[in-house]
């Protein structure tokens, strides 16, 4: 072995002799293990000789390689391996130049096993944790060389996967050797993620695709050793693990430029895939930015073909979903904002059919059905994004939504003409159709929080009703509230069953908040559902969710009160078929006729009052026997089978408000009430709409309150404010103060003074004086609430002249203390 | 104490339309071989050349990039430390020059305004590179193939010169001028690093300072 060095090896420093020696005379020796040894050895005694060992190594090593003795290459890595290892942390560092320069040489050959053998001794390098700085050190090269490695085509296809191989280790390596790094943080400059990002994502998606061209079972134990794939992909994820919160960018950018550039939008699997795994691997604070930077880049192309927003959306709402276990907080509304915008621009693109709003000439590049999936693909990441937020939340979102559709009767002067309408009623219903999707499956204890009155307001306004297709949305959507039992599928189809225990429904006992929203609200719903009853344009389907709600409602949210309303409500829609003021069609009259008997069956049968349940019984057999187009398992079938003639209605055959109120005013229900026909009440827009003829039938209320607001829309009358209204009430005030100080005076004399017998009795007569007031109250709580407007409470011609509405109460002196 | 085998190290990167015939020019340069039915390149190909210019050893990194739209993002990534670019087209295809002022684009964007560019056509093509700031060049590669023309040398030039390159046809399939090509961006490549140094005496990243500059007489520039 010293033969080698010849006769001046005397001469040599030590560290060189000791160098010179782990080489074997025939490199297929391999390593001199002894001498490695020694080497090693004085390495560790002599560290500050160290940068010595290392270049005089990395000497031999260029050499070598320059002069094709490949044998003694891979020993002078393996000595550097092996003194990289045994070395201590502190002095590393003199030794790191060259070593890297010796990756790097090797990293430059063509020879694919030198690269190999380059990027493992790196790799192992890298999995040291030093904990000195390196100043001086770059690894702009080995970004590079290790993402051009990446991309290797070399023609034998087991060397190719494995430079690639090499090459995503390398990168691996890299990026744990820099991320906690500070004086290397510049790896996630764009120049870096730009290079790195892309080589893992083509990997990723390379293989994938050579794998699902040949899935042959004979590869089968091969794949037991990991494919790029794989390694690309945990290489990623701790690329992303790694990401602070000023990262992210840098990171994701390039994966959304090479889904845009390798067109991976359409199909979506790998984008998908992508975005799972960053979402999973990223640390979870940051996955908003994330959301974020797929809006914007979903803004971005909002000019793109509609399957490549489709593809972003999707992958948006896989994203979503993820992030929203984690904080998405800032970015919610943000996000739907983003979403809904996308909507419109789609609506418009399709009805223009071209992006700038121009009709273009000739080419008409937008296909609509493409747009169409779009829109669906964003009603569908908007169901379900919303469906994992939590409640409160949701209602932000479901005002949010609310509050974007458009209403004609407020923008007429914007959108005119057919296109306007016609993109009107397309927002609308692609916003109703998001709004299905969030409401489903939404359980909110409170319905007051869940249908707040300016949400229900627009919900329920006629500007809704008219289209048909709308009006069924709307339909659906308050079921969708309301069911919070699931039990609306148990009302997918109407049929008067003689026994609905078979439907097994949930029930439970409607809570004190549910009193207090149907208090407040009921009456909008009724008059929504009475009216919707009335629309000539109905199909069974709105049959259909009008009795799913008329049901829901009687399950959900009933007491005795709703009870006896919702009876009177279906009497009186029962009275529009047989009237028919409107000239309903047969069709319309029978389906009304039927939905009464089934909506009656049902609430009789869960009021289990005997007698109610057998006058809706009695009335039930006998339209079996003599007029079975009354009944829905003769009307909502495919082919219905209706009378022509419906205007001699025998009364056996109705259902009777005075046996009704009879038989339940027995069973303690407010039987006044019952006697009462339904009449729904009216709201500012109806007066307003072109459904003048509703207005008409109570036509004297209407026109005493449309004086006072003649021809304004939606105007709530103010009181008129001027300096002189302002200084008489600085001026009352005054007075009243001075009264109420000598008031007080008095009655403190009076107490001071007066003899105990006599306050006491004064005091006696004051507690009857309250006794008979709280009397009075409770009285009044127990009717009906008194209406907001007086004249509607009239218009139920009930004498409630003694409910004295709350505010002008008069409290009892004794409270004033 | 010098474990450098190069006195200078300097980035090439070859840029433009895909088959235009960038690696059949690296090959022929770095290999001494022209690869009869080369396939596209896949992201980024790297070779490595070290050459002597006046007992100088000068090594080529040469980044050779995909021309493929859809390996843009990546390519691009990879002018940005580049010290000089070769922009090719083909002279046999008008399209190929065509899309030259978009590649242009290109590089004032993500390339470091340090750059040389050449423009240059193999085969019957040209390369042009072009130097940037300071001097281009640019390359018209497959100039064996010159019966086939649609892009006179004329028009090149004229470009080139608008633009402030270099402009070089060569052919890889014949050897011509791909020496020359690199030879010339090398010589080129340490004259300006001559003067950078000579500029900013204060950092002297390159070695080798202080030989006489002679790179003049060992190659000449068209």
């Amino acid at each position: 072995v010293y033969s080698v060095c010849g006769c001046c090896g005397a001469l040599r420093p030590r560290y060189k002799r000791l160098v010179d020696n782990i080489f074997p005379e025939d490199p297929e020796d391999g390593l001199v293990k002894t001498n490695m040894e020694k080497l090693t050895f004085y390495a560790l005694s002599a560290p500050e000789k160290l940068d010595r060992i290392g270049a005089y190594l990395s000497e031999r090593l260029i050499r070598d390689v320059g002069r094709h003795r490949y044998g003694y290459v891979c020993i002078a890595m393996e000595a550097l391996d092996q003194l990289l290892m045994a070395c201590h942390c502190q002095s590393i560092n003199l030794f790191v130049e060259s070593f890297l320069k010796m990756v790097a040489k090797l990293l430059e050959s063509e020879k694919p096993n030198l690269q190999i053998l380059g990027t493992n001794s790196f790799v192992k390098f890298a999995n040291i944790e030093e904990d000195t700085p390196s100043y001086h050190r770059s690894y702009d090269f080995f970004v590079s060389r290790f993402s051009e490695m990446c991309h290797s085509s070399h023609d034998d296809l087991e060397i190719k996967t494995k430079i690639r191989m090499s090459g995503i280790k390398g990168l691996q390596g890299v990026v744990r050797k820099t991320v906690n790094d500070e004086l290397q943080a510049n790896i996630w400059d764009p120049q870096h993620m730009d290079k790195i990002v892309p080589s893992l994502l083509f990997n990723l998606q390379h293989v994938e695709e050579a794998e699902s061209r040949s899935p042959s079972p004979l590869q089968a134990p091969e794949k037991e050793k990991e494919s790029p794939a794989e390694l690309a992909e945990r290489c990623l994820r701790e690329l992303l693990g790694r990401a602070a919160f000023g990262n992210i960018k840098n990171a994701i950018k390039p994966v959304l430029i090479h889904l845009d550039n390798h067109s991976l939008w359409e199909p979506k699997v790998f984008a998908i895939r992508c975005f799972k795994i960053i979402m999973y691997s990223i640390q979870p604070q940051h996955s908003h930015l994330v959301i974020q930077q797929l809006l914007g880049h979903l803004d971005a192309n909002s000019r793109s073909a509609a399957t490549v927003r489709a593809g972003i959306v999707e992958v948006l709402s896989e994203a979503a979903v993820i992030a929203a276990t984690g904080s998405v907080g800032p970015t919610v509304l943000e996000m739907f904002n983003t979403l809904l915008r996308q909507l419109r621009l789609s609506i418009d693109y399709a009805l223009t059919g071209s992006y700038d709003g121009a009709v273009s000439l000739g080419t008409k590049i937008i296909k609509e059905h493409e747009e169409r999936m779009f829109q669906e693909a964003v009603i569908k990441t908007v169901g379900s994004f919303a469906s994992t937020l939590p409640t409160y939340q949701r209602s932000e979102v479901i005002l949010f939504i609310m509050s974007k559709v458009p209403r004609p009767s407020l923008h007429q002067a914007v959108d005119t003409g057919r296109t306007g309408e016609n993109r009107n009623r397309l927002t609308q219903i692609m916003l109703l159709k998001s709004l299905l999707q969030v409401s489903t499956g939404f359980q909110c204890n409170n319905m007051m929080s869940a249908l707040p009155s300016n949400f229900l307001d627009r919900l329920l306004s006629t500007a809704l009703m008219e289209d048909a297709e709308i009006r069924l949305f709307v339909l659906e959507i308050l079921i969708s509230f309301i069911d919070r039992h699931g039990n609306r599928h148990k009302f997918s189809t109407i049929s008067t069953l003689s026994d609905i225990s078979v439907l097994k429904l949930k029930v439970d006992k409607c809570s004190r908040q549910d009193t207090v929203f149907m208090k407040k609200h009921s009456q909008q719903l009724y008059r929504h559902i009475y009216l919707s009853c009335k629309e000539e344009t109905n199909v069974q389907k709105h049959y259909e969710a009008l009795y799913g709600l008329l049901a829901l409602i009687s399950i959900e949210l009933a007491n005795e009160e709703v009870v006896v309303d919702l009876i009177r409500l279906v009497l009186a829609v029962q009275d529009v078929a047989q009237v028919n003021e409107e000239n309903l069609p047969v069709y319309n009259r029978c389906a009304l006729y039927a939905l009464g008997a089934a909506y009656l069956n049902l609430i009789s049968q869960l009021t289990t009052v005997p007698a109610f349940c057998q006058h809706i019984h009695e009335v039930i057999e006998t339209r079996k026997k003599e007029a079975p187009y009354m009944l829905p398992e003769d009307v909502f079938v495919e082919r219905p089978r209706l009378s022509q003639n419906l205007d001699g209605v025998v009364i056996e055959l109705l259902f009777r408000q005075s046996k009704i109120s009879e038989v339940l005013g027995g069973s303690g229900y407010n039987s006044d009430r019952l006697c009462l026909p339904y009449i729904p009440q009216l709201t500012d827009e109806d007066r307003l709409s072109k459904r003048r003829s509703i207005g008409e039938t109570i036509s004297l209320q209407v026109e005493v309150e449309s004086r006072n607001s003649p021809e304004k829309e939606e105007r709530v009358p103010a009181e008129e404010i001027t300096y002189e209204t302002l200084k008489k009430a600085i001026v009352d005030s005054v007075a009243v103060e001075e009264q109420e100080r000598e008031r007080r005076r008095q009655v403190v004399e009076k107490f001071q003074k007066a003899p105990f017998e006599e306050i006491a009795a004064h005091c006696g007569a004051r507690a009857s004086l309250l006794q008979s007031k709280l009397n009075q109250i409770f009285e009044i709580t127990i009717r009906p609430p008194p209406s907001p407007s007086g004249t509607i409470t009239a218009a139920y011609g009930q004498p409630q002249n003694h409910s004295i509405p709350v505010y002008e109460m008069k409290f009892p002196d004794l409270c004033v203390y | 104490m010098s474990m450098e085998d190069y006195d200078f190290l300097f980035k090439i990167v070859l840029i433009g339309n895909a088959g235009v015939g960038k690696t059949c020019l690296v090959r022929r340069f770095t290999q001494g071989l022209f690869p009869p039915g080369q396939g596209a390149t896949i992201g980024v190909d790297f070779m490595i050349k070290t050459v002597e210019i006046n007992g100088e050893k000068v090594k080529l990194q040469i980044w050779d990039t995909a021309g493929q739209e859809r390996f843009r993002s990546i390519t691009q990534s990879y002018y940005r430390s580049a010290n000089a670019l070769i922009l090719t087209y083909d002279i046999t295809c008008e399209e190929s020059f065509r899309c030259l002022p978009e590649w242009l684009r290109e590089i004032e964007q993500y390339a470091s305004n340090k750059v040389i560019t050449v423009l240059v056509a193999p085969e019957v093509s040209f390369d042009i590179t072009s130097i940037t700031c300071i001097s281009c060049r640019f390359v018209g590669n497959k100039i064996d193939l010159a019966e086939r023309r649609e892009v006179s040398q004329q028009r090149a030039e004229e470009f080139s010169e608008a633009q402030d390159m270099y402009y070089l046809e060569t052919s890889a399939k014949e050897s011509d001028n791909v020496e020359k090509l690199f030879l010339d961006l090398a010589c080129r490549l340490i004259s300006e690093a001559r003067q950078n140094t000579l500029v900013n005496n204060v950092s002297s990243p390159l070695p080798g300072e202080g030989k006489s500059i002679s790179y003049l007489t060992c190659c000449n520039f068209n």
